[in-house]
């Protein structure tokens, strides 16, 4: 079977605006949880976020483009990661263009935002706004895949907060089968007023900074961000540097609940032991869970549930979203990213806020920052509403 | 891979397969709606309440196929909007009442991603699901999915691949505001030959069960391909080499199912398509049938699939080029001229 090496990664979130600067908060242990600067939202006041340091105008100028009126927070977003991706993987123009080479992106909220333009379009109060052709789930892909003139295979999913978990194993699937040579996976999800308000009328939204699988946990953060990782075959990837290979990945269902996870964790337990099997592992082989982690009551304790089924000795595992809050769509590629930094230089981030560690499990969160500790083998978890849960195995090249 | 089964809820009488005994459906409207089942057959009324109508269609033609076929391995959707009439009323109430305090009857984090996760809820399927949105490809993103989920299973597999959308009001104006839409009235049967610009909206949930055996199977996929670009030349190359890697020429496709909906601007991508690459071969259209949305190149296949199985009497109602001869179909589909899509498809020999 073909292996799939990754040779680049690329990522923007409220702990850093690239791979450089989230490393630096995740070593450092300051989270991006805090009062917003640029969303707008009545619940600002009352709520915490994880918002990226910049406004749109300054992502746009950032990423020099001014003048495209139609690309929303999410585009500007995803395509800050996707620079950052592909310049560290080194691909070439050519590379980008060829029909070897996809693109495979998520998003939930997608090009719907900006609630009050889709407002005024939707409901035909006033001329059309300059994103009226952007709203789109996929549209920040269309962006993506025009900008670079990429002829290749390219693909958007929607699996709500396993979206881009999701991105990645499709897209090793899809050089496994040998009909790409390279694909570039990842999403994008910016803080919108609809998934606030959404979130919020679930009551799943906490007052204060989450607080992963702490007694007192009372729910979510939500984040904002964006990640990619240029996944190449053994074929082409040369003698770049590899990040890791992706030796595994297991999706299910947990057919329980619109909106929440079952108490015996189905979803979750089988997905993590199809992403063992598929790697060719025994649990013991783990050396660290990026665990899916949320900060609302049942997320944590069915996660728990699971670690409890699949692993004799749980192993090292943390939240980051206690740095990011909940980035929803790009959680997933976000993490694995924070995983391959693990690996890379051998250390572990700990689990922020979490000070009272749930009762009835003998294991916790990872509480400090640890050095000198070798990670050849990394679970990252993805669940999301629908029931949709993904777990990718991420192993050290040797 | 192969399909075993199929349901469709269309414009067109596909519910109860009036459709297949050759009724066409005339409609003079701005919009085709679809014809919708009693769902109350196969979906609780408490249920049913509060599905929007994109899940509702989807759940009223894939359910069936799950619960008839028993043993289903995957549930894979295709859908670039899904549920967005709920999705803009509660963003509407957002609006209106300065987000005041809501309850979330009409709040979906991803409307796409509700109706596999409600497929699996409801038939109790833990198994593969996944929900594809890249615009008018996300059905040919879920063909290739199944391909990849089943070329990877060493026993036999079936799983659903399906595709659904709705009209809703709001994006029905999103999209008109975009100029993708006529302004006035138009009879489905003139829709191809109206010579004006934009086209009119349609809707619909199409379900396929796909297998990796051949056993009763009514035809089968080949490959799928896609392309995003507005240069013709590139479409060109790609269909050529999408053929010659399925040992094909192109005299040997038998029959094209274009996706023509009348919008002047863009049909001119079929025209050329049909007379520079496959000159003299049949072709038949289906959004004179359904109408415009982004995953109707699914309705499409379910046409292919029908012609290749017999299934379907009285072609002529819509088209007269469709002989009995056809054993390979390709389906050529795009939106604003933008992604491109290619689907072939095979007749199953009668002996073999």
């Amino acid at each position: 079977m073909v292996k799939v090496f990754i040779t680049g990664i690329g990522s923007i979130s409220s702990i850093g605006l690239n791979v450089q600067e989230c490393l630096k908060s995740l070593r450092e242990g300051k989270t991006g949880i805090g009062r917003t600067n640029f969303f707008q939202s009545k619940y600002t006041e009352t709520l915490y976020f994880a918002e990226i340091p910049l406004s749109d105008l300054s992502l746009k100028q950032r990423l020099n483009v001014v003048n495209e009126k139609h690309f929303t927070r999410t585009t500007l977003i995803a395509l800050s990661a996707f620079q950052e991706a592909i310049e560290d993987a080194k691909l070439s123009s050519n590379d980008l263009t060829d029909f070897s080479t996809g693109l495979i992106s998520s998003s939930t909220v997608g090009g719907m935002c900006y609630t009050d333009h889709l407002y005024t379009d939707a409901n035909l109060t006033s001329a059309p706004s300059e994103f009226v052709k952007s709203y789109e789930g996929s549209d920040h892909t269309l962006q993506i895949v025009q900008r670079y003139g990429m002829t290749g295979f390219t693909d958007t999913i929607n699996t709500a907060c396993s979206s881009s978990a999701n991105a990645i194993l499709l897209g090793a699937k899809l050089i496994k089968s040998g009909r790409a040579k390279r694909v570039i996976v990842g999403g994008a999800d910016c803080l919108a007023k609809y998934t606030v308000n959404g979130f919020n009328s679930l009551r799943i939204l906490s007052e204060f900074p989450c607080k992963p699988f702490d007694n007192n946990r009372d729910g979510l953060t939500l984040g904002e961000g964006a990640a990619y990782l240029v996944l190449e075959s053994e074929e082409v990837v040369g003698d770049k540097y590899k990040y890791a290979e992706v030796a595994g990945c297991g999706n299910a269902n947990d057919a329980f609940h619109p909106s929440a996870t079952s108490d015996d964790a189905v979803g979750p337990v089988t997905a993590m032991n199809l992403a063992l099997n598929s790697a060719g592992l025994t649990p013991d082989r783990i050396d660290y869970i990026n665990a899916h982690g949320t900060g609302t009551p049942n997320n944590d304790l069915t996660e728990s549930v699971a670690f409890e089924h699949v692993f004799q000795n749980v192993p090292p595992f943390n939240s980051t979203k206690s740095f990011t809050g909940h980035t929803l769509a790009a959680s997933g590629a976000l993490e694995a990213i924070f995983s391959l930094l693990s690996i890379k230089y051998s250390e572990l981030y700990p689990s922020l806020q979490c000070d009272s560690p749930l009762i009835g499990f003998n294991f916790k969160p990872i509480d400090q920052y640890t050095t000198g500790v070798t990670i050849n083998h990394v679970m990252s978890n993805s669940f999301g509403f629908g029931g949709n849960c993904t777990s990718i195995i991420l192993s050290k090249c040797s | 891979m192969f399909v075993k089964d199929l349901a469709a809820i269309s414009p067109q009488a596909t519910h109860d397969l009036k459709f297949e005994s050759g009724n066409f459906h005339d409609i003079k409207s701005k919009r085709y709606l679809a014809i919708e089942p009693n769902y109350l057959e196969f979906i609780p009324a408490n249920l049913l309440r509060r599905m929007g109508r994109a899940v509702r269609m989807g759940i009223g033609a894939g359910l069936p196929l799950i619960q008839r076929n028993k043993k289903v391995d995957g549930i894979i959707i295709g859908s670039a909007n899904g549920g967005l009439e709920d999705c803009i009323h509660f963003l509407n109430q957002i609006v209106d009442y300065n987000e005041g305090t809501l309850t979330p009857t009409n709040f979906v984090q991803s409307t796409p991603n509700a109706l596999a996760g409600q497929l699996a809820l409801m038939s109790k399927n833990t198994c593969y699901n996944m929900t594809h949105t890249n615009g008018s490809l996300a059905f040919e993103n879920s063909l290739l999915d199944g391909f990849l989920f089943l070329e990877n299973q060493h026993e036999a597999c079936d799983v659903l691949i399906g595709a659904v959308e709705e009209i809703s009001e709001y994006n029905y104006n999103i999209d008109f505001l975009a100029g993708r839409y006529k302004n006035e009235e138009v009879r489905n049967s003139k829709l191809l030959s109206s010579h004006s610009e934009g086209t009119i909206c349609g809707e619909g949930a199409t379900m396929f069960i796909v297998s990796n055996t051949k056993e009763n199977a009514l035809a089968e996929i080949v490959d799928v391909a896609q392309v995003t670009t507005n240069d013709y030349n590139i479409l060109k190359t790609i269909t050529q080499e999408f053929l010659k890697k399925n040992e094909l020429v192109l005299e040997m496709i038998d029959l094209l199912i274009l996706g023509m909906n009348g919008d002047v601007r863009t049909d001119v991508w079929y025209k050329e398509f049909h007379e520079v690459l496959f000159q003299d071969k049949p072709v038949l259209t289906f959004k004179n049938l359904v109408g415009e949305y982004r995953t109707a190149s699914a309705f499409g296949m379910y046409l292919g699939i029908r012609v290749l199985s017999g299934k379907l009497k009285n072609v002529e109602a819509i088209s007269e080029e469709v002989t009995e001869n056809v054993k390979y179909i390709l389906i050529y589909n795009h939106f604003d001229g933008i992604r491109h899509g290619l689907t072939l498809l095979k007749k199953i020999a009668d002996k073999e």
